[in-house]
């Protein structure tokens, strides 16, 4: 941490008489063992204020917001709700003191209707179903967020389920709404309805803590922008006192026009109009081009029944970037397992290459040239508990085997350059993936798909989900050298402007189906977008 | 390289060998002897009396000496079964049916032509066919946990109460394993195995007991402790423990599980045929006498130590020969001799797990 950090907060007075804050920090600081989530972190939230949290991941924007919720308690620092000294112990206290949040996660219940949902601790004894649905609906209409009460909430959209979060908290009447995350999940066009409830919420007198990592947003929304960066506050200023490129500079400590158009899409900017335009030579597929991946009409029907893909078919050829873009949930995870061999498809063939790998097992579509890189790097793509090493030759234990017994040291040294070659930073290759940060963590990953040889065919799903953008950088700058190496890339993303930065065309999939093609140019975005949320569909049907 | 590596010290487990990590399980469980101790002057024994007999039973002899390291031996080869499984995440609680269908295909082997073959076949093919049938009873949990998924706590248990009315039947019934009878007061029991066919003894002191079981289980100890931590099978089974999902992507196959439940069962299987060959030369009703269940105990407690195993069977085995010497000479009842060895398990249990809540809760992350 450089010695001229910015400290744009005042210490916040906390004798004011009628002061418009509601929530004021003082110094809370938080540490989770030797890592410090939070150092000195001070600011107010006001009356009416939609206040954006700005900071790359691990900049301590969640912890912040648990800290408010009470599922953390601070080592230091004060914080006062209205003046009073507000000290929760859990989130059950928060919320008695009037303080809601929507977590990144839903936290509702799936078999249950969503007006079972709103009544769960909320009532007791006799339940009270119609005057409770009365007051829903009195919320839906004040703050436009339409849900009906009736439906099982795994029927809802990610959306409706969002809403009915919200409409959870709000039929508390908070004075302080915290949102972490929100927009993540989201499709461009819900991302607009839900900006808006958060403006008519701020207009009735709450205030608004709005956790996002996309300058977009905030510059639709924000009162008050304050910049997080490695647990500290780096900037804090009124929306209309500021502009973009301090916020950029605060968030990453990088000039807004050093990005290019896929950083910057991954920051939530538009740097189109910028002086970097990229010009990039998008790849033409040549005509005749040996295929890297042909999936071909592949269903996938899990056991409980459910399909997940309906017929998809997708071809790629070598040494293109295709973007797979969708709204989370409508089966890119199962497309993306399917791929890696961890489920088999209920119809259809999948090639690698010329090379048939239907139903394989991993060990033979990795053979066939196919690397995985899978969006949840934890659940699939590496073992925290294991060290980098033996996490980048697991599949290939047998290269430094001799008689059954794996001598550590060829492996450790092997491992060793692997890591200096991809820029993976850890301790040593011994130490545990889990000591890794998440941009290492996924360098590693990178690093060990990337080293099949020869590399005929990349999956790259949400590669740079939870980076900061030097690893962002990183892991762009690896996808692009597979695809000048000649292997055909799959990219799945949530997020439009990534794919339209990097990718040379973009399919979009929409329960289950793909749905169209669009060339990865800035002009097709609002038509992509409208794809994403099943728009053409509709219209078609 | 080497800069590299120097760093990686810094990562082990920084409270491993603080004074307390190792006074703190002694205090505990010195804490619970003295309330066993109560308890059993509470029954009226007399202290002293039931002090000594412990002694003369546990290490008062070559005898007694034999004795408790026999009865190590069994719990030395579980404990090790259930490490290794552990090792892939299963949980092995058969223990008990693998000894039982150990010692029913050792018992049959060595009654019905082991000893038509040269002395070390004669010995070795009980043990061999004992140690097979163990694979084979924990593969069949192996098999149902690979390909259906099913809990291998209940399917090892439930198929261990199989194993054990097994027994039941195969010394009840002439046609198989009962001896012939001669009168109705004939033991449900199998006829007495060959000589040739009995483990030989390690001592030459005839009224030592001790036999090549405590080789066997050693090597076998050596053997685990080298699989677990040195061989590329001991990496997979451990990725495949801490992450199956990512493990399979990896490329490793998830009938590793399957295997380490069937090496598991081999072990227990092995010790069965020990239990008889060794000491017990008789199959009969109970012969493994929750050996098994004991075994399990000593592979938890070990946390997954090759060497954690052997000195906890070793413990097992004195605390075992001691328990029954207690029971006969200085007559405490059975139930208290167990209770406090309930006492002691959960007081080596409880102090471990209360110092990794310590260690959890100090090093936590986000």
């Amino acid at each position: 941490m450089s010695a001229s950090v910015v400290r744009a907060t005042s210490e916040p007075n906390f004798d004011q008489e009628g002061s418009r804050a509601i929530l004021t920090l003082s110094g809370v600081t938080k540490h989770f063992g030797p890592v410090a989530a939070l150092t000195d972190v001070s600011l107010t939230i006001e009356r009416g204020e939609v206040h954006c949290l700005l900071g790359e991941n691990g900049a301590g924007k969640s912890t912040l917001c648990n800290v408010i919720f009470g599922v953390h308690q601070p080592q230091a620092g004060a914080m006062r709700l209205n003046g009073e000294p507000f000290r929760p112990a859990d989130p059950a206290e928060s919320l008695a003191c009037g303080v809601a949040m929507v977590h990144q996660h839903f936290s509702v219940i799936g078999t249950m209707t969503v007006v079972e949902n709103l009544m769960l601790g909320q009532v007791h004894g006799r339940l009270p179903r119609r005057a409770f649905a009365g007051r829903i609906a009195a919320i839906s209409r004040a703050y436009d967020l339409a849900v009906d009460p009736d439906r099982r909430v795994d029927d809802l959209s990610v959306g409706e389920r969002q809403r009915v979060e919200i409409v959870k908290c709000l039929i508390r009447d908070p004075v302080l709404l915290v949102l972490d995350e929100p927009t993540a999940v989201l499709p461009p066009t819900e991302i607009e309805a839900l900006l808006a409830v958060c403006r008519k919420v701020a207009a009735s007198g709450c205030g608004v803590v709005l956790v996002t990592h996309k300058l977009a947003e905030i510059a639709k929304i924000a009162d008050r922008v304050t910049v997080l960066r490695q647990g500290r506050v780096v900037d804090s200023a009124p929306m209309a006192a500021a502009d973009m490129g301090r916020f950029v500079h605060a968030m990453v400590q990088r000039d807004i026009s050093s990005l290019g158009q896929g950083l910057a899409a991954s920051v939530g900017v538009d740097n189109r109009a910028g002086a970097s335009v990229e010009t990039r030579p998008r790849l033409r597929p040549c005509p005749g081009g040996k295929d890297a991946l042909l999936v071909d009409a592949v269903s996938f029907v899990d056991p409980q029944g459910v399909q997940h893909l309906d017929a998809i078919t997708i071809e790629i050829r070598r040494g293109e970037i295709v973007g797979l873009a969708g709204v989370e949930g409508n089966g890119q995870s199962e497309l993306g397992a399917v791929l890696a061999g961890l489920e088999t498809p209920s119809a259809g063939r999948v090639f690698i290459g010329d090379r048939e790998v239907t139903g394989a097992k991993p060990k033979v579509i990795t053979a066939a040239g196919a690397g995985v890189v899978p969006e949840d790097r934890h659940a699939s793509g590496c073992i925290l508990e294991m060290s980098v090493a033996e996490n980048l030759f697991l599949g290939d234990l047998r290269r430094f085997s001799r008689a059954g017994l794996v001598r550590r040291g060829p492996m450790a040294a092997a491992a060793a350059d692997l890591m200096r070659h991809h820029d993976v930073r850890a301790a040593g290759p011994l130490a545990p993936m889990s000591s890794l940060s998440g941009g290492n963590q996924q360098k590693a990953v990178l690093a060990r798909e990337l080293s099949i040889d020869p590399l005929v065919f990349l999956l790259a799903a949400q590669p740079t989900r939870g980076l900061d953008i030097g690893a962002v950088e990183a892991v762009y700058a690896r996808i692009l050298s597979a695809r000048a190496a000649g292997a055909g890339v799959l990219l799945i993303s949530s997020e439009l402007d990534e794919l339209i930065a990097v990718a040379d065309r973009i399919l979009v999939i929409f329960r289950g189906r793909i749905i169209g093609e669009q060339p990865a140019h800035p002009s097709a975005r609002e038509t992509i977008g409208r794809l994403m949320a099943g728009e053409a569909l509709k219209e078609s049907a | 390289m080497p800069s590299a590596l120097a760093n990686v010290g810094r990562l082990r487990r920084p409270l491993a060998l603080r004074p307390w990590t190792v006074l703190l399980p002694v205090i505990v469980t010195c804490a619970a002897l003295a309330v066993g101790l109560g308890l059993i002057a509470a029954t009226g024994a007399s202290i002293p009396r039931t002090v000594s007999a412990f002694w003369i039973g546990a290490f008062g002899s070559s005898y007694a000496i034999g004795a408790s390291l026999n009865r190590a031996v069994p719990f030395a080869l579980v404990g090790l079964g259930f490490i290794l499984a552990a090792k892939a995440n299963l949980t092995n609680v058969g223990g008990e049916g693998q000894i039982a269908v150990g010692g029913i295909l050792a018992t049959a082997t060595a009654l019905h032509g082991a000893d038509d073959l040269p002395r070390g076949l004669a010995v070795a093919a009980p043990l061999l066919a004992g140690t097979l049938a163990g694979a084979l009873w924990g593969g069949i949990a192996g098999l149902l946990k690979v390909r259906r998924g099913t809990n291998e706590v209940i399917s090892t248990l439930l198929l261990s109460f199989i194993a054990v009315n097994l027994v039941y039947w195969s010394v009840g019934s002439v046609n198989l394993l009962r001896k012939p009878q001669t009168s109705a007061s004939t033991q449900p029991e199998s006829l007495e195995i060959p000589d040739l066919t009995k483990l030989p003894m390690l001592s030459s002191d005839p009224s030592s007991q001790l036999h090549i079981g405590l080789v066997i289980a050693a090597i076998a100890a050596i053997v685990v402790a080298v699989v677990l931590t040195k061989s590329a099978f001991g990496v997979r089974l451990r990725a495949i423990g801490l992450n199956p999902l990512a493990a399979r992507r990896a490329g490793v196959s998830q009938n590793l599980q399957l295997l380490a439940l069937a090496l598991a069962g081999g072990l227990g299987g092995m010790a069965g045929a020990i239990m008889i060959q060794g000491d017990q030369y008789v199959l009969k009703i109970g012969f493994s006498s929750n050996y098994g269940f004991d075994g399990v105990v000593v592979g938890l407690l070990a946390r997954g130590s090759a060497v954690g195993v052997i000195a906890g069977a070793l413990f097992f085995g004195f605390l075992r020969s001691g328990g029954m010497s207690m029971e006969m000479m200085a007559r405490v009842p059975s139930a208290v001799v167990w209770i406090c060895q309930g006492l002691i398990v959960i007081a080596i249990a409880g102090s471990s797990a209360w110092l990794d809540m310590r260690r959890i809760s100090a090093g936590r992350r986000p």
